[in-house]
């Protein structure tokens, strides 16, 4: 109450000066409400929130519609696939096809093998794309932009392109062997014969080693974009305390770097995780079908094979619950790690 | 304790310059693609392309009846019945064709985007967490389980095949009505109809592209912004002066990804139709295609490279 009254009016002498008047709480608060609402630049602003959010809501829905469905689908009987009432919600609600993807399919195993193999090559992978990408970021050698177009170039081979020679290397591997001139490899020199790799790990483990595995060519040029942003006095200042360059690279360059190589790691591991291409190839003889998660949707399990009228869409529909099932552990994953995806990149400062 | 001798900073002479330590230790760090490329890849690529140019033949031993493949110089024959082939000369074009369509589409939709998810805005973390599903997720997987669908469809001969496939979002007839009044050209209406039933596509698409986008952003210094603001520039201003020229490398870089990504995805229609030669099968035939395939887009891209590269801006740093 007494606060109000001690509060002294602005003094005369001031009150008259002209700018005083326009911004000393003259105009009242009705006046300025009136400004704003007139002016056309306020309205603009408006209907382009309005307008914006409209549009990240309509993406949004178009992104994740299609998993919607496929997760209300998932939970349909079979009858529900006849039924012209049904379209969205299932009208009897069960888990049988959860159950014997499960079962039959062997989804656990299958999961268990999967993330071996994605979390050793997203290891790798991430490393060795950190190191080349470092390179070509920080030392001008000759030969420099040689190696960056043949990153570009094995980004841009199609796999199939190779999949044959690359599962006839792989059958019979040997380092720097030639089989179309008879060239034989260091291995068979010594040992008289080649390895066969196929069915084991150890394709996509060498292929993550060099860096070029499945993608790496984009992951090792956003690590180049990324190193190029970090600022030399870093490594400068380590040089003159003494620090190798290995050493200041481990020391130094990776601590900074995580946020990016969450980024690559998650890239890299889930991508790893969904990839049929190699997982075919390279395990196509294996002990049983579903060895890798995505197989577990190239087979119908037989507790749900039928020979009725709705099959096409059934079976479609036991395929997506099988996709749904192996994307629902990266799921999980995404969630935690979603915030360095965005912090990460955004550290980036890919320039130039 | 003694007084320590500071050892005298000894100089060799045949010590390297600093420039060509630098040049080593960036070989050293280049080394296990360069051990990659050398030992492991470059005989993949030499033989597959060796592949292309030669045949296999069985032949019978006269003597001992024993079965063993005979290596055959084929010459050129594999690549001229590959562009003999009409089917895969139109499927080559028409693959062409909707990657220069979809290209600028995907670019221009992630940049839209990416200015958006840049600024300040209700729920921005929660929309950036969608919008990214799509590059963790839409790898391939869902394509794969749309192509089983398909395969299995085909064999069964079912009724239900294509009941999902091709989904219109909005029937032709409205959008041709509303644009028929607007006298913008034929052309321009297909491409918009096109883009509009393809916008599922096309999301799932740029999510790399637009954390690329995103991340070029990030990185433009905010007092030029505020340097715009106190002369006086509207947004619109700002984004065509300051954020599209500073976004420019970004946009070369996306447009080049974004052609390879598109091209080599199974998904695509001549990498389709490559896998169905593949399976006939006539590998030979296949491989000498899809170096065919390989080189056509290398020449889009270059295509594209040097006309992008023509207005992109890049800052001087210092």
């Amino acid at each position: 109450m007494n606060t109000k009254t001690t509060q002294a009016p602005p003094p005369a002498s001031d009150s008259k000066h002209p700018m005083r008047v326009m911004f000393q709480g003259r105009i009242s608060d009705k006046d300025r409400l009136r400004m704003k609402l007139t002016s056309p630049s306020f309205w603009i602003e408006k209907v382009w929130f309005f307008f914006r959010f409209v549009i990240m809501l309509g993406v949004s829905y178009v992104i994740l519609s299609p998993f919607l469905s496929k997760i209300l689908q998932s939970f349909m009987a079979k009858e529900d696939f006849v039924d012209a009432t049904v379209s969205i919600i299932p009208k009897n609600w069960n888990l049988q096809m959860y159950k014997f993807l499960i079962i039959e399919n062997e989804y656990f195993q299958a999961m268990f093998n999967t993330a071996a193999l994605s979390l050793i090559c997203a290891l790798l992978q991430t490393f060795c794309c950190c190191m080349v990408g470092y390179g070509l970021a920080k030392f001008k050698f000759k030969g420099n932009k040689l190696v960056t177009v043949l990153v570009i170039i094995t980004m841009a081979v199609p796999h199939s392109t190779l999949r044959l020679s690359m599962l006839q290397h792989f059958v019979s591997f040997d380092l720097a062997a030639i089989q179309s001139f008879n060239m034989k490899g260091p291995i068979e020199l010594i040992f008289g014969n080649t390895i066969k790799l196929t069915n084991s790990f150890w394709p996509l483990i060498i292929m993550s080693m060099a860096g070029i595995g499945l993608k790496n060519g984009l992951y090792i040029f956003m690590m180049r974009q990324f190193f190029r942003g970090v600022p030399d006095e870093l490594e400068e200042s380590a040089y003159v305390d003494g620090s190798g360059t290995f050493h200041t690279f481990v020391r130094i360059i990776l601590p900074l770097s995580i946020p990016m190589m969450i980024t690559i790691f998650l890239f890299a591991f889930s991508w790893q995780w969904t990839d049929s291409f190699y997982s075919e190839l390279f395990f196509a003889g294996a002990v049983n079908k579903t060895w890798l998660l995505p197989d577990i949707i190239s087979t119908i399990p037989p507790s749900l094979e039928t020979g009725y009228a709705g099959k096409a869409m059934y079976y479609s529909a036991i395929r997506n619950t099988g996709g749904i099932l192996i994307i629902l552990p990266l799921l999980i994953i995404y969630l935690f790690c979603q915030r360095y995806l965005v912090q990460g990149i955004e550290r980036s400062g890919l320039v130039g | 304790m003694t007084n320590q001798v500071i050892p005298k900073r000894r100089h060799k002479p045949g010590g390297a310059a600093l420039s060509t330590r630098k040049a080593r230790q960036g070989w050293f760090f280049v080394l296990p693609f360069i051990i990659g490329i050398l030992l492991v890849y470059a005989p993949i690529v030499i033989d597959s392309i060796w592949f292309s140019f030669n045949t296999l033949v069985k032949e019978i031993d006269p003597v001992t009846q024993v079965a063993y493949n005979v290596v055959k110089p084929a010459g050129f024959t594999y690549y001229r019945e590959a562009l003999q082939n009409e089917e895969f000369i139109s499927t080559l074009l028409s693959g062409a064709g909707q990657l220069v369509l979809n290209v600028p589409a995907i670019v221009i939709f992630s940049l839209f985007i990416a200015v958006i998810l840049n600024q300040k805005m209700l729920g921005r973390a929660a929309f950036r967490a969608i919008f990214f599903i799509p590059v963790i997720l839409a790898t391939g997987l869902m394509e794969a389980i749309n192509l089983q669908d398909m395969l299995s469809g085909s064999i069964e001969g079912g009724i239900d095949t294509g009941a999902e496939g091709g989904g219109e979002l909005i029937s032709m007839m409205d959008i041709d009505m509303l644009f028929s009044n607007m006298k913008v050209g034929r052309e321009l209406v297909t491409y918009v109809l096109g883009l509009v039933n393809r916008v599922y596509e096309i999301i799932n698409d740029s999510g790399v592209q637009m954390l690329i986008f995103l991340a070029g952003l990030q990185s433009i210094s905010p007092s030029i912004y505020e340097a715009c603001q106190i002369e006086g520039a509207t947004s619109w201003e700002t984004f065509w002066k300051i954020t599209f020229p500073m976004i420019s490398p970004m946009i070369l870089v996306n447009l080049i990804y974004t052609i390879i990504d598109s091209f080599t995805k199974e998904a695509n229609v001549v990498m389709a139709f490559i896998e169905r030669v593949h399976l006939i099968p006539r590998v030979h035939l296949a491989t000498a295609m899809s170096w065919l395939y390989f080189l056509m887009v290398l020449l889009i891209v270059a295509a594209f490279a040097a006309i992008a590269s023509s207005f992109v801006f890049y800052q001087k740093r210092d």
